[in-house]
């Protein structure tokens, strides 16, 4: 009788394990095998009157054609804007861009310095540890949703696009 | 008579002879400070001497973020480091002065009689009013000095600096358009907004108010903190 039991017990445990390292699976090969997948999206921490916040993250694109991303979307700004910060001679240039090309099975890494999205007017304050949900829209008709976490920026990696002409 | 002539001649000689040696020791004399500056400048790991010990800074009067005047005066008697910014910047300004605020945390470990004042000056008084400044700038750093005033003076000021800066005003068709310095703001544009393309380096100010050295971007705040540290301690 008490080894019947033990026995079923371990039967349950066994699937129960089992049954969580497949949905655990499942799951994380859903983001490998998802076709642009988004890390480390995060805000910049700002002053409580900065006009404007700049919005970071690595777009992966592993599709078999190049995207683009087209524009931005989040609620509580008054304008939303996709922007490049160039070196042109000593000159740092925020160039205002159309859109965002990630090459096709790679990567666009947007950081302080480089790509960036202007989150322009924002109507309250963010703090540290705030999360903030932005809608990426891309050429290839594909939203994604994501959840950007406010915070300091290293800023000692600032590396500088140069602009030839 | 003709041995004193000759004497005379010979003393005559002497004497240029001697006055050639002092203009050399002269000259010497007056050229070596530069000359060790050059050694110096020859360690610099992140930055650039610009210092012209004959060069003043121009008169200049500005209004800090406390709404005191800001001139010349303020420079001097203390080290400072200076950049120029304006707060609707999304990106080089903030990584600017947070870069300046970590310096300072740098030095501040190393020796407390090295770290210089911090002050930064808006390329965009119109918007950067000195209420504005101080919210902004003192977010990132509480010793922070903002410093606002008229736009013709912070045209003049930053020329010597090298410094220099453009408006941006992007129509509605997405096309951008670049206002000149001196152009007055057209219509409607406070209220879309514009953006400003600028040179970023930071600025060190001796004790003089002269401008000494220039750190271009991208800022490494440990590498700086070395460059300052080496010239302050030999200045």
């Amino acid at each position: 009788m008490f080894n019947k039991t033990k026995k079923f017990m371990l039967a349950f445990i066994t699937l129960t394990i089992l049954n969580v390292s497949t949905a655990m699976e499942h799951h994380h090969t859903n983001c490998i095998t998802t076709e642009i997948v988004i890390n480390d999206p995060w805000v910049r921490l700002s002053p409580p009157n900065a006009p404007a916040l700049g919005f970071f993250m690595k777009i992966n694109n592993n599709t078999d054609h190049d995207i683009k991303l087209l524009s931005v979307n989040a609620s509580g700004y008054k304008r939303i804007e996709l922007h490049r910060t160039v070196a042109q001679g000593d000159m740092m240039k925020m160039v205002k861009q159309e859109f965002m090309p990630i090459p096709t099975k790679g990567k666009l890494h947007l950081k302080p310095g480089s790509w960036h999205i202007m989150l322009i007017g924002p109507k309250s304050v963010l703090r540290k540890g705030d999360t903030v949900v932005i809608d990426l829209v891309f050429d290839n008709g594909l939203t994604k949703t994501v959840h950007a976490q406010v915070r300091k920026g290293k800023e000692m990696t600032g590396n500088y696009h140069r602009m030839m002409h | 008579m003709s041995n004193q002539h000759i004497f005379s001649l010979m003393n005559n000689k002497l004497l240029s002879g001697i006055g050639v040696v002092a203009l050399i020791i002269a000259t010497f004399y007056f050229i070596s400070p530069n000359k060790n500056y050059k050694d110096l400048a020859k360690q610099l790991k992140v930055s650039y001497l610009l210092h012209n010990p004959d060069k003043e800074l121009p008169f200049f009067s500005l209004v800090d973020h406390n709404n005191n005047k800001f001139d010349n005066n303020n420079f001097k008697g203390k080290w400072t480091l200076l950049s120029f910014i304006y707060t609707h910047c999304p990106d080089v300004c903030p990584t600017g002065l947070m870069n300046m605020s970590i310096l300072k945390s740098t030095l501040i470990k190393r020796d407390i009689n090295i770290v210089p004042n911090l002050v930064t000056i808006t390329f965009d008084p119109v918007r950067d009013t000195p209420s504005v400044l101080k919210t902004y700038v003192t977010y990132f750093d509480k010793d922070f000095l903002g410093v606002s005033g008229e736009q013709i003076q912070i045209n003049q000021l930053i020329k010597p600096f090298g410094a220099y800066y453009e408006r941006v005003v992007y129509a509605k068709n997405g096309k951008p358009a670049v206002l000149k310095n001196d152009e007055p703001l057209p219509k409607g544009v406070l209220e879309f907004g514009y953006l400003i393309n600028h040179t970023a380096w930071i600025y060190l100010l001796n004790p003089d108010g002269q401008i000494f050295a220039g750190f271009p971007p991208p800022h490494n705040p440990i590498k700086m903190a070395d460059d300052i540290e080496l010239l302050i301690k030999n200045y």
